[in-house]
């Protein structure tokens, strides 16, 4: 008897090796759900690494962090990888979150795992905003002040959602340690569970055909489509090493809670954050937390709502509903980085007029 | 994988595909064991201050402390000031100055040194404390973890 069938794996292996795996005109977009699947897998054993070093208060989180970048063997290399494969991770969950959804991938038997999915998109989003803020850096504090400060506007939870957060009044140390235990500890133990049950109710259910294609043939899973994502996780192994390694990840000035500083000029949030940031300037807190509140809702109900899709036929109005919402986060993006560059244009304009020898007040010695 | 092919292709295929899985993987374990080695304490400093006015014949020794590590500066019977590693060779204790001794006593298990930092046979440390370099600008004293050459003690 093999180990296999002492615990009772028999089964569950046979049907891994029998699975096969639609191909047809657009089954390539399949492999990003591998591919995100990598780049979490990175950013566990990075971060898990990044831990043995990292130390979560305001006197030394930035001392630790400049430690690993400067004094630590290959803890430059490691942290700008965990800094560069979070933006990767998010941007290829974003993809793949269309594709899947153009495709209607969400529609029945999968409409669970769409749910887990959008879940995962938030948890993701969630370890971007509490990781953001660990290294103590002045953008990190100013921004996790802004970021801490917007659920306040959510009807009668608001304040305690935002004490909860923050752990005191202002963002201190308080909020540091909260934002840390999140990052490290609750974040990790959904994600976990969120992408095991993904990636085996996808083992389950199989890829979904999108409606009006056929498959033309058949890849079978073992080996031939995971030799393929391999190819693709190498790739991406590569260009992330090589992009960490020729453009570090950026450590700004430390900020010191005893001394109070401006924020530097067109202060703003990671480009996932931009969308949000730049909805803040046009309408309330309020009305924007619960405009997106709904959409998030309604992204995750979409299985049932698309009614035309569960009748394998594809709807006009759904495809417009994904595009709308593509182009409303790419737009909202590019005007929220022109208004930045804008600021920090007038900023640096300001500068050069005023100041012979005056202090910049964004860097503190 | 390459179940379909003759014993000897497959076992070459096999070791060829062995050999890359490793060629591959050991740099990364390589970095990681690196990564993971490393010693020290972030902003440590490497020597301490201390004023040789503060080492009176009523309190001859002082504890400081150099990247983690405790360390004794006395004034001996002989007016001379000497610094040693305060950490037990026996099971790490840290050790506190005797005049009356005269020496280095360790409370945990009873070792005992003499003021030459030499373990006394017979107790429980199996080798001397290690001497310090001392710097003397007047008052002023900087200790470093920089042994004492063994010619010079
Ligand atoms: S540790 Fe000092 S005598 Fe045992």
């Amino acid at each position: 008897m093999t180990l296999i069938d002492h615990l009772h794996l028999r089964e569950p292996v046979e049907a891994l090796k029998a699975k096969v795996v639609p191909r047809h005109g657009t089954s390539m977009w399949y492999y990003l759900g591998g591919l995100a699947l990598f780049f979490f897998l990175v950013q566990i054993v990075t971060g898990l690494l990044l831990l043995f070093y990292y130390q979560p208060t305001p006197e030394a989180a930035h001392k630790s962090v400049e430690w690993i970048t400067t004094k630590v063997p290959f803890g430059a290399v490691i942290r700008s990888v965990h800094s560069w494969s979070s933006n990767a991770l998010i941007a290829v969950v974003l993809i793949h979150m269309f594709s899947t959804f153009f495709m209607r991938s969400y529609r029945s038997p999968r409409a669970i795992l769409w749910v887990t999915g959008i879940i995962l998109f938030v948890l993701i989003l969630g370890f971007g905003f509490t990781g953001y803020l660990l290294p103590w850096d002045l953008t990190a504090y100013f921004a996790t002040r802004i970021g801490t400060e917007v659920p306040k506007a959510v009807p009668v939870f608001g304040s305690w959602i935002v004490s909860m957060l923050r752990g005191s009044n202002a963002v201190t140390g308080a909020t540091l340690s909260r934002l840390f235990a999140l990052h490290v500890g609750v974040l990790p133990l959904f994600a976990f569970v969120f992408v095991t049950a993904h990636v085996i109710m996808t083992a389950l259910f199989g890829s979904a055909i999108p409606i009006g294609r056929s498959a033309k043939a058949e890849t079978r899973f073992i080996p031939q489509y995971i030799l393929g994502e391999a190819v693709l996780w190498l790739i991406g192994l590569a260009v992330l090493l090589a992009v960490a390694v020729l453009f570090p990840w950026q450590l700004g000035p430390a900020y010191d809670l005893t001394k109070p500083v401006e924020p530097p000029a067109g202060v703003h949030p990671e480009w996932y954050f931009m969308f949000l940031y730049q909805t803040l300037k046009y309408i309330p807190e309020w009305a924007a937390v619960t405009f997106y509140t709904i959409v998030l809702i309604f992204w995750a109900v979409v299985p049932w709502l698309d009614r035309k899709a569960r009748r394998e036929q594809k709807s006009l109005l759904f495809r417009w509903i994904g595009i709308l919402a593509i182009a409303g986060m790419a737009g909202l993006t590019t005007l929220a980085y022109i208004s930045v560059a804008q600021e920090q244009g007038t900023a640096a304009l300001e500068q050069t007029t005023t100041a012979h020898g005056s202090t910049d007040t964004t860097q503190p010695k | 994988m390459f179940d379909h092919l003759p014993t000897k292709r497959r076992n070459i295929l096999r070791a060829l595909v062995a050999g890359a899985l490793t060629a591959f993987v050991a740099p990364f374990a390589y970095a990681i064991g690196k990564f993971l080695s490393f010693q020290g304490t972030i902003g440590g400093s490497n020597t301490a201050k201390l004023s040789a006015a503060d080492l009176t014949p009523d309190s001859p020794s002082k504890l400081v402390e150099i990247e983690g590590e405790p360390v004794i500066v006395v004034r001996e019977a002989d007016n001379s000031i000497r610094a040693f590693t305060a950490t037990c060779t026996h099971l790490g204790c840290i050790v506190s100055y005797r005049p009356q001794m005269p020496g280095f006593y360790c409370k945990c298990h009873g070792g005992k040194y003499d003021v030459n930092g030499i373990n006394v046979p017979g107790t429980r440390p199996p080798s001397p404390l290690t001497e310090l370099v001392v710097n003397e600008q007047a008052d002023d004293l900087t200790v470093s973890l920089t042994p004492k050459a063994k010619s010079l003690s």
